[in-house]
């Protein structure tokens, strides 16, 4: 035994596990940390896969582009050969005719071979190739020299013999060709260099793709049995909220020659319990126990609260049963357990006797009771002050109640029902509202609580707890 | 009569000169060949002297027209007869070239009776390649 178990401190821990009597499960706040960790991480390897397949592909744009270039520059590079042998041929039509055809033709051919030679250095130059770039430059002051020292001669003295200009062609010629050779034998080497590495990066982008698809593979299903973990210890913890919400949860039962009805609605709108509470209990074939109470404050605090409320009336009530009594004793072990002196209780106990309808109650500060004859509405009685504040003594009434009449509990949640404009229902309005209300007690209650939900714009400000226990009607009665 | 004797005669000395390295070449003395250098620049340049076919591959451009005053320009498609074959002896300059020093009797042309110094590159080998054809 541990002990009265104490409510309202600030200090209770649900992991303090000393004697084992708690089980360790991750917390709510703990679990969604690590379920947006790693999501986030998951997020986070996807986001790399994407950018690195993004630049991948533009990597190997790159190196296509560049390639492509290389590739046009070997085309010009052979057009720019023709072109060569074009203007030597010319040069050679011309002395073998002295036909001026030639001399258009080899002029031509110069602006064509001229105009090949820049586009083809700025790729070169684009594509940053040195040694390519100083071969070409070779080779075009090879041309540029033919032209000045043999073509420009020949042209002016075109009766030079074919021999002769062959021979002085013949070293230029070689030359030219070896400088081209080595352009021609570079562009190839860079080519195939270029496609080696358009190879490897598509290798290296299938190897990164397959390691992050791997990576996220894992990620995905540690994440998925990480949620299932969750998931399971979510349906635990909501089988023993189920269990403890049934210890809490107000209850009714049937009662001879009543009829009950009752309704509950928690300010937290995710949960089913809350500060107030009601319970309608059998002590005998006769006598009822009939509880209503409102706790300070709202949540799962004031919910436990309302535990400790409902079993330690009902235990006092089968030994004492005297509202006055009840009330007074249970004070007294409310100040004992309750540490915080700024809890304090508000509570409706009464006991009726279902065979004589008669009602004996006491009201610790409870103003929200009231009997709806078919006379009218009537407020019962405070019969003392508050729980859990002071020692004083509680009065007690008794009520004689007829068929048909209906008793109304409730909490403030009904009587300070408020609309937006501050405006507050209390008393007068919750009693025409009961006076309006159906006749059946579960239909009279569903219909204050929609019309609190309607005052206030369905936003609930205070836990709403209503009991209605109507004395059956004299032909439901012997029915 | 008397010149082709000094021809017969030079051209005995060649091969005797050589014949060790005959080994290496692919050419055989005695074999007609057709001189014809590459497709873009097909006349062919023909040497007085091995040593002067190797220099002019191996030299500057203003090295190689000084040189070029030992050489004659032969046309595409002159006819000669293997006479001597010096393996590997030419390198280019570039290195990207290396060819066998080839000794051919012309055949054909106004240098015809001429024995010159030709890279093993500007020569068709016209006998394999009628064998070949057969």
């Amino acid at each position: 035994m541990h002990g009265i178990p104490r409510f309202g401190g600030s200090d209770h821990d649900p992991y303090d596990a000393q004697d084992g009597d708690f089980v360790k499960t991750t917390s709510p706040l703990a679990r969604v940390t690590e379920t947006l960790l790693l999501t986030a991480f998951l997020v986070l390897v996807l986001a790399i896969a994407v950018q690195g397949a993004f630049q991948t592909r533009a990597q190997i744009a790159d190196t296509f582009n560049r390639q492509s270039a290389i590739g046009q520059a070997q085309i010009m590079l052979e057009e720019l050969l023709r072109l060569q042998i074009v203007e030597e041929d010319s040069l050679r039509g011309y002395v073998l005719t002295k036909d001026p055809f030639y001399v258009d033709q080899y002029h031509a051919a110069v602006l064509d071979f001229d105009d090949k030679l820049a586009t083809i250095r700025a790729t070169i130059a684009a594509q940053q190739v040195p040694v390519v770039q100083s071969a070409l430059a070779q080779y075009a002051s090879y041309q540029d020299g033919w032209r000045r020292h043999i073509a420009s001669q020949v042209l002016q003295r075109p009766d030079a013999l074919v021999s002769d200009l062959d021979k002085r062609s013949k070293v230029y010629s070689d030359y030219e060709t070896r400088a081209a050779t080595l352009v021609r034998s570079e562009l190839a080497d860079r080519n195939r260099a270029l496609a080696a590495s358009t190879q490897e990066q598509i290798d290296e982008s299938a190897y990164v793709r397959a390691f992050f698809l791997l990576l996220f593979g894992l990620l995905a299903i540690l994440f998925n049995a990480y949620r299932s973990r969750a998931y399971r210890e979510l349906e635990e913890e909501k089988y023993t909220t189920q269990i403890l919400q049934r210890a809490f949860r107000s209850e009714v039962v049937p009662l001879p020659n009543c009829r009950v009805g009752g309704a509950y609605l928690s300010a937290s709108s995710h949960l089913a319990v809350g500060g107030d509470v009601f319970d309608v209990y059998r002590l005998s074939n006769r006598l009822a126990l009939l509880i209503i109470a409102d706790v300070s404050g709202k949540g799962v605090d004031a919910a436990v609260l309302t535990a400790f409320i409902k079993f330690t009336i009902r235990g006092i009530a089968l030994r004492r049963r005297d509202p006055n009594a009840i009330l007074a004793e249970f004070n007294t072990a409310f100040s004992q357990t309750v540490e915080n002196p700024y809890l304090f209780v508000s509570m409706f106990v009464g006991i009726l006797d279902t065979d004589t309808y008669v009602l004996r109650y006491a009201s610790a500060g409870h103003d929200s009771a009231f009997v709806r004859r078919s006379t009218g509405v009537q407020q019962l009685a405070v019969t003392g002050p508050v729980l859990g504040v002071m020692e004083e003594p509680f009065g007690d009434r008794m009520l004689n109640l007829e068929p048909g009449d209906t008793l109304v509990l409730a909490t403030d949640g009904l009587t300070e029902a408020r609309r937006d404009s501050g405006e507050q229902l209390r008393e007068q309005g919750a009693m025409r509202l009961i006076a309006a209300a159906a006749v059946e007690p579960q239909a009279l209650c569903d219909e204050l609580v929609a019309q609190v939900r309607a005052i206030g714009g369905n936003h609930l400000r205070d836990d709403l707890a209503i009991l209605a226990i109507q004395i059956a009607p004299s032909e439901a009665s012997h029915a | 009569m008397r010149s082709v004797a000094v021809l017969a005669l030079a051209a005995a000395y060649l091969l005797g000169c050589t014949a060790g390295a005959w080994a290496d070449c692919k050419l055989r003395g005695g074999e007609h060949v057709v001189l014809y250098g590459s497709a873009d620049d097909p006349s062919v340049l023909a040497w007085d002297s091995a040593e002067r076919l190797r220099e002019y591959n191996a030299a500057s451009f203003d090295e190689a027209r000084a040189l070029a005053l030992h050489a004659i320009d032969l046309s595409p498609g002159t006819r000669a007869q293997v006479v001597s074959c010096r393996p590997d002896f030419v390198q280019s300059q570039t290195a990207d070239v290396v060819g066998d020093a080839v000794g051919v009797l012309i055949l054909t042309g106004s240098y015809r009776g001429l024995t010159r110094w030709v890279l093993s590159t500007d020569i068709r080998d016209v006998d394999r390649a009628k064998k070949q054809h057969h």
